[in-house]
């Protein structure tokens, strides 16, 4: 993904644009909240300078933040992101039940959160899954399969 | 899993960041792999071994269940 930007570039220059769209966003929607849109700007440039000067460190984390890790530091990005989804699934669910209890009229987007997070993890079986039931012994499955770590 | 990658790389004088570097990955890597916390993918442990002119299970012991050297 993006080859033609130097590697430690790459997720600055990703935080910057998330930052500038978002700030476009504030822009697009006018209003007296206007000034957030610089707020954004501000912020996302900040965090983008720390994320690259991260990616100078010699440590697991500036490996990742320069995106020069290795099978080590992907499984352990991997992983961290896999602990992630599952924290938000958890709080989707309580959010989901909290708000059915109450009564409230919020509770759809924690059901859209869990929906995603529950579609996500399908979709990583298929992707990464080797079932394949059907297959005959010693069946030529072609490329052989390798580990998403290293993909 | 017992593994002789501190060993032979004492062994041969190289620093943690002198072997990591001619294996192609982090020098915390190395250092996950000498202390048994990480177990290489295996072509990882096959670059391991070619570099120190081993077998993989010569410088992998499954049987070890002891980390490190």
């Amino acid at each position: 993904m993006m080859p033609f930007i130097p590697p430690r570039l790459r997720k600055p220059a990703g935080i910057a644009l998330a930052g500038a769209a978002f700030a476009a966003a504030w822009l697009v929607r006018g209003g007296p909240l206007w000034w957030v849109s610089i707020s954004a700007v501000i912020l996302a440039a900040a965090r983008a300078v720390s994320w690259y000067r991260m990616g100078g460190e010699d440590t697991d984390e500036g490996a990742l933040a320069a995106s020069r890790a290795d099978e080590r530091q992907h499984l352990v990005s991997l992983q961290s992101r896999a602990l992630a989804c599952n924290l938000t699934a958890v709080a989707a669910f309580i959010g989901l039940t909290v708000a059915i209890a109450v009564k409230a009229a919020w509770w759809w987007p924690f059901l859209v959160i869990l929906a995603i997070t529950g579609f996500g993890y399908l979709l990583g079986l298929s992707s990464y899954g080797s079932g394949e039931p059907d297959a005959d012994d010693d069946a030529d499955a072609g490329q052989p399969e390798r580990s998403p770590v290293q993909r | 899993m017992r593994n002789r990658v501190r060993e032979q790389r004492t062994q041969r004088g190289l620093s943690q960041a002198e072997l990591a570097a001619a294996l192609g990955v982090s020098r915390q890597t190395v250092i996950s792999i000498e202390s048994g916390r990480y177990l290489p993918s295996l072509p990882l442990a096959f670059t391991i071994a070619r570099f120190f002119d081993l077998t993989v299970d010569k410088m992998f012991d499954p049987d070890d269940e002891e980390a490190g050297t």
